[in-house]
C-alpha cells in the first residue's frame, strides 16, 4: 500500500470490522480438550498415562473380585438390620413412614429450591430398571451346582429344595476312594459344615492316616415330595445308587410339578461296615434360596411350609458357600438379582414419592402457600419423626421403642439431621458472638469455640456419655443417643461458627454502612443484609461440614450405639457365618455414606448457582 | 433553589472535631445548612470532606462540638441515631447496593423493614423512583448485572425510597467510567432542582457551578473558604482557594 508521506503515521481501520473466524480445529472439541488438558507437555502425557494405567488396573481387580469371588449375600441377608437395626419388627412400618415423610419433603424441596439435573432423573430411571430387569434376567440365568459332603456322622439326611414343573434336576454321586479324589475342587456352592469336615478327613486321606480305598459305599439317593412319599417317573422311583462295583451314581430327572422335594440319602452297607464312607452329592438344577426365612415369604403361599427335614438347601441356615470363581451371569443371577427384588419394592414407592414431592416443588415453586407448606412440613417434620419413631406412653399403635433399639441408617440419618437443624443456629449464633461487641460474649463464645476445637470428637462423645453424667446428674438419665446428639451437634456448632465467621468477614463494610445509613438496626442489619450475604458465601463450607458431621456420626459406634458402622460391626463379628464376609459388609457402607455425602455437595454446587444473588458484583 | 432565609437551618453543626486516634481530622467546623439548600463541599483528598459528611448522619461519630439535624442534636442515644438516620438519605462512592437482593428489592427492602410500608405500597414507590432515575426496566436485575452509573442511579433511588429530607453524596462519581458519570450528574441535578437539601462531596466542578448554592471548601480538617459559586470560582480569597482551584482547573 502506498501512502502519500504525509500519512504514513496514520492508520485508519478499513470501516467494516472483518469477520469472525471459527478456531482451528485442534483448539476445541473433545481433541482440543484433550490435547490441551491431558497432553499438554511430555510431562502431563506421562502422567495421564500412568495414572490411566493405574485406574484400569484398580477397577478391574475390584470389578473382578466383587463379581467373582465377593459374597454380597451379607447385605441382602442383613439389609433390615442394616436399614433400621435392631428396631422391633413389628414396628418396622414406622421406619417406612418416617423414610416416605423424608423422602418426600426432600423431593418437594429440592423442586423449590434448587435445580435438579436432568442426569439424575436419568440415573434414578436407570436404577429403576435395573431393579425390574436384572432380577428377570438372574431368573433366567442357570443356578450353579451345589455340593454336600455325605459322610458316615450325618446318614441318612434329608435335603429340602423347591422345585418347578418341567425344571431338569441332575443329582450324582461321587464317591470318595482315592488320594485322587481328595483334591478335586468343587465350583459351585458348597456347604460349609461340608467343607470343614472333608478338610479335616482329606488331611487325615494325605497323612495316611485314613485309607479311602478301605471303605465300601452303599448309598443311595431317592426322590421324595413334601408328604414324604417316593417321586416316580414311568412307575419307577426316581433314585440314585452307589455299591462298591458301580462306584458312584446319578439320576437326571424332569420335575413333574411344582413344589417342595426332598432328597433323601440312605447307607446300604450299615451293618457291614464301619460307617466310613465319604462321597460328595451333587446336585445340579435347583434354587438356592438365601434363606429359608427367604424362600418362605416368598412361596409359602403357593407352597405351603417346607417340610421339616434337618439339611434344607438354603444358604443362611447352613452357609453355602460360593467357592471357585462365578461367572457374570451367576454373579448377576445370584447377587445382583436377590439384592436388587429386595429393595425393589422399597425403592419403587421411594421413587414415586420422590417424584410426586418434586413436581409439586417445582409446578408450585412461585406459590407462596406451596413454599410455606414445604417449610412448615421441614419444621414439623423433626417432631413428628421423633414421636413416630419413639412412640407415645401408653399408645398401642405407638408403642414405645427405646433410642437404644434405633440404629443402621435410620440412626445415622437421624444423628446427622438433628446435627445439622441444631447446630446451624447455634453455629451462626456463636459465629455473631464471637464477632460481637461485647467483650464477655466474645470471650466466652471464644473459649468455646476453641475449646470444642482443640478436642477430637471421639473425646467429646466419651465425656458425653461418661464424665458429664458423672458431674451433673441430672444428665445420667438422659439417654445415651441424646447425649450423643448434643455432642454432635456442639463439635459441629463449633466448626460450623468458623465457616460462618468467615463469612461474615467477607462482607464489606460498605454494606454495613449502607445499611446503617438507611435507618436499618443492629438486629435488621444482620439478619436482612450480612447474614444471607455471608452463608451464601460459605455454602461450600457450610455443607462440608454437614458432609462432615454425617460422617463423623459413625463415631458413636465407639461408645455403644449401634448406627451404620456399629451394625454392620455387630453382624460381622456377632454372626458366625458373616466372619468372612467383613470386606463386602464394609465396602457396601461405604457405598451408601459415599452416595449421601455426594448427594449432599452436589445439592448445595446446585445451591450456590440458583436462586436469588447467584450473580455476584 | 434556595432563598428561604426566614427559615431555620436544617443541619448545624457546631465547633465540631473528631480524632482518628491521634489525628486531628476535623477541626472546629461550623456550617449552618438551610432547607433545600445545595451545598458542595470539594477539597484535596484526606482533607476531611467525607468524614465530615458521614458524621452527620453518624456513621462517623465526632467527639467535640454539636450536630444539630432537624432539630435533633446527635447524640449517644440509639433513638435519636435512627430518626435521624431516617431524615438523611446517603449515596456513597462505591453505590453500596445489597448484592444478593434484586434492585427492586435494594430499593424497597429499608420501607419495607424499617418503615413498615406494606410490600404493594413500597413496590410501587419504588418503580416509581427506578423511572424519576431513568432505569424502570432493571427492577428485576441483580445489581452486578448493570453499570456503575446505573448502580449508583439505583443507589441514589434506594436513598431517595425513605423520602429522606437530606440527601447526603459522598463522591458518587469518583468510581464511574468517564461515560456513565454524566447520567449520574443529570440525576443530582433533577434532585436539586426539586428541592432536595444535599450535601455532595465531589471533585466534579462543573456540576459544582452549576448546581450549587453554596461552595465549602476543606483542607487539612477544616473550612477554609465557603461561598457562592461564582464567588468561589471567580475570586477566591484564600492562598489554599487559589493553588487548588489552579490545579484543577
Amino acid at each position: 500500500m502506498s501512502l502519500p508521506e504525509s500519512e504514513r503515521n496514520v492508520y485508519v481501520a478499513p470501516p467494516e470490522p472483518p469477520p469472525s473466524r471459527r478456531p482451528p480445529v485442534t483448539t476445541v472439541g473433545v481433541l482440543g480438550w484433550m490435547r490441551h488438558n491431558l497432553f499438554s507437555s511430555w510431562p502431563n502425557t506421562l502422567a495421564t498415562l500412568v495414572t490411566a494405567a493405574f485406574l484400569v488396573w484398580f477397577v478391574q481387580a475390584f470389578v473382578r473380585w466383587s463379581v467373582e469371588n465377593a459374597q454380597w449375600g451379607v447385605i441382602t441377608n442383613n439389609l433390615r438390620l442394616i436399614t433400621s437395626g435392631l428396631y422391633p419388627r413389628a414396628e418396622i412400618w414406622r421406619m417406612e413412614v418416617t423414610a416416605a415423610l423424608l423422602v418426600f419433603l426432600t423431593g418437594l424441596g429440592l423442586g423449590i429450591w434448587a435445580r435438579v439435573a436432568r442426569s439424575v432423573f436419568v440415573i434414578v430411571l436407570v436404577v429403576l430398571g435395573a431393579i425390574v430387569f436384572v432380577p428377570l434376567i438372574g431368573a433366567r440365568i442357570p443356578e450353579p451346582t451345589i455340593y454336600v459332603l455325605i459322610e458316615p456322622q450325618r446318614t441318612p439326611s434329608s435335603f429340602v429344595f423347591l422345585g418347578y414343573r418341567g425344571e431338569e434336576l441332575r443329582v450324582e454321586l461321587d464317591p470318595l476312594t482315592d488320594l485322587e479324589d481328595v483334591n478335586t475342587r468343587q465350583i459351585g456352592y458348597v456347604e460349609s459344615q461340608s467343607r470343614a469336615t472333608w478338610s479335616t478327613q482329606a488331611r487325615a486321606a494325605a497323612t495316611g492316616q485314613l485309607d479311602l480305598a478301605d471303605h465300601n459305599l452303599e448309598l443311595s439317593v431317592r426322590l421324595l415330595d413334601r408328604s414324604g412319599s417316593p417321586v416316580a417317573v414311568r412307575g419307577a422311583p426316581v433314585q440314585a445308587r452307589s455299591t462298591p462295583d458301580a462306584l458312584g451314581g446319578s439320576f437326571t430327572v424332569e420335575l413333574p410339578r411344582d413344589g417342595w422335594y426332598v432328597l433323601h440319602v440312605e447307607r446300604n452297607d450299615e451293618d457291614r461296615d464301619n460307617n466310613t464312607g465319604y462321597a460328595w452329592l451333587r446336585i445340579d438344577g435347583v434354587e438356592l434360596f438365601s434363606s429359608l426365612e427367604a424362600a418362605a415369604i416368598a412361596r409359602q403361599a403357593e407352597y405351603g411350609p417346607p417340610p421339616d427335614v434337618e439339611r434344607p438347601l438354603f444358604a443362611e441356615d447352613r452357609a453355602y458357600r460360593f467357592e471357585g470363581t462365578r461367572t457374570f451371569g451367576e454373579f448377576v443371577s445370584l447377587q445382583l438379582a436377590p439384592f436388587l427384588s429386595r429393595i425393589a419394592r422399597e425403592s419403587f414407592i421411594g421413587a414415586a414419592l420422590f417424584a410426586n414431592g418434586w413436581v409439586i416443588g417445582t409446578l408450585g415453586k412461585h406459590e407462596k402457600r406451596v413454599r410455606r407448606a414445604a417449610i412448615l412440613g421441614w419444621a414439623l417434620a423433626g417432631p413428628v419423626i421423633l414421636v413416630i419413631l419413639y412412640g407415645v406412653q401408653g399408645s398401642r399403635t405407638l408403642p414405645i421403642v427405646t433410642t437404644s433399639a434405633w440404629g443402621g441408617l435410620l440412626l445415622t440419618i437421624l444423628l446427622t439431621l438433628v446435627g445439622i437443624t441444631a447446630s446451624f443456629p447455634l453455629g451462626v449464633a456463636l459465629a455473631l458472638g464471637r464477632r460481637s461487641e461485647l467483650p464477655v460474649i466474645k470471650w466466652t463464645c471464644t473459649l468455646f469455640i476453641e475449646v470444642i476445637r482443640g478436642v477430637p470428637l471421639i473425646t467429646i462423645l466419651f465425656m458425653a456419655k461418661l464424665i458429664v453424667p458423672f458431674f451433673w446428674s441430672a444428665l445420667s438419665s438422659l439417654d445415651l443417643t441424646v447425649r450423643m446428639m448434643i455432642g454432635l451437634t456442639l463439635f459441629s456448632a463449633a466448626y460450623l461458627a468458623e465457616n460462618v465467621r468467615g463469612g461474615l468477614q467477607i462482607v464489606p463494610h460498605g454494606q454495613l454502612e449502607a445499611a446503617r445509613a438507611l435507618g436499618m438496626n443492629p438486629f435488621l442489619t444482620t439478619s436482612l443484609i450480612v447474614l444471607p450475604q455471608a452463608l451464601r458465601a460459605v455454602i461450600p463450607a457450610i455443607v462440608g461440614q454437614f458432609i462432615s458431621l454425617f460422617k463423623d456420626t459413625s463415631l458413636v459406634a465407639v461408645v455403644g450405639l449401634f448406627e451404620l458402622v456399629g451394625i454392620v460391626d455387630t453382624i460381622v463379628s456377632g454372626q458366625p457365618i458373616y466372619r468372612p464376609y467383613q470386606r463386602e459388609a464394609y465396602i457396601f457402607i461405604a457405598i451408601i455414606y459415599f452416595v449421601i455425602s455426594y448427594a449432599m455437595s452436589d445439592v448445595s454446587r446446585r445451591l450456590e448457582t440458583s436462586g436469588a444473588g447467584s450473580v455476584r458484583g | 433553589m434556595a432563598n428561604n432565609n426566614n427559615r431555620e437551618p436544617i443541619i448545624i453543626c457546631r465547633g465540631v472535631n473528631k480524632w482518628f486516634g491521634n489525628f486531628h481530622v476535623l477541626k472546629d467546623i461550623n456550617l449552618e445548612v438551610m432547607p433545600q439548600e445545595v451545598v458542595v463541599i470539594i477539597g484535596p483528598s484526606g482533607s476531611g470532606k467525607s468524614t465530615f459528611i458521614r458524621c452527620i448522619n453518624r456513621l462517623e461519630e465526632h467527639q467535640e462540638g454539636q450536630i444539630i439535624v432537624d432539630g435533633i442534636e446527635l447524640s449517644h442515644d440509639v433513638r435519636n441515631i435512627a430518626a435521624i438516620r431516617s431524615e438523611i438519605g446517603m449515596v456513597f462512592q462505591q453505590f453500596n447496593l445489597f448484592p444478593h437482593l434484586t434492585v427492586l428489592q435494594n430499593i424497597t427492602l429499608a420501607p419495607r423493614y424499617v418503615r413498615r410500608q406494606p410490600r404493594r405500597i413500597a413496590d410501587e414507590v419504588a418503580l416509581q423512583l427506578l423511572a424519576r432515575v431513568g432505569i424502570p426496566e432493571q427492577a428485576r436485575k441483580y445489581p452486578a448485572q448493570l453499570s456503575g452509573g446505573q448502580q449508583q442511579r439505583v443507589a441514589i433511588a434506594r436513598a431517595l425510597a425513605m423520602q429522606p429530607k437530606i440527601m447526603l453524596f459522598d463522591e458518587p462519581t469518583s468510581a464511574l467510567d468517564p461515560e456513565m458519570i454524566k447520567e449520574v450528574l443529570d440525576v443530582m441535578k433533577e434532585l436539586a432542582q426539586s428541592g432536595m437539601t444535599m450535601l455532595v462531596v465531589t471533585h466534579e466542578m462543573g456540576f459544582a457551578r452549576e448546581v450549587a448554592d453554596r461552595i465549602v471548601f476543606f483542607d487539612e480538617g477544616r473550612i477554609v473558604e465557603m461561598g457562592p459559586p461564582e464567588h468561589f470560582f471567580n475570586n477566591p480569597q484564600h492562598e489554599r482557594t487559589k493553588l487548588f482551584l489552579s490545579q484543577i482547573l
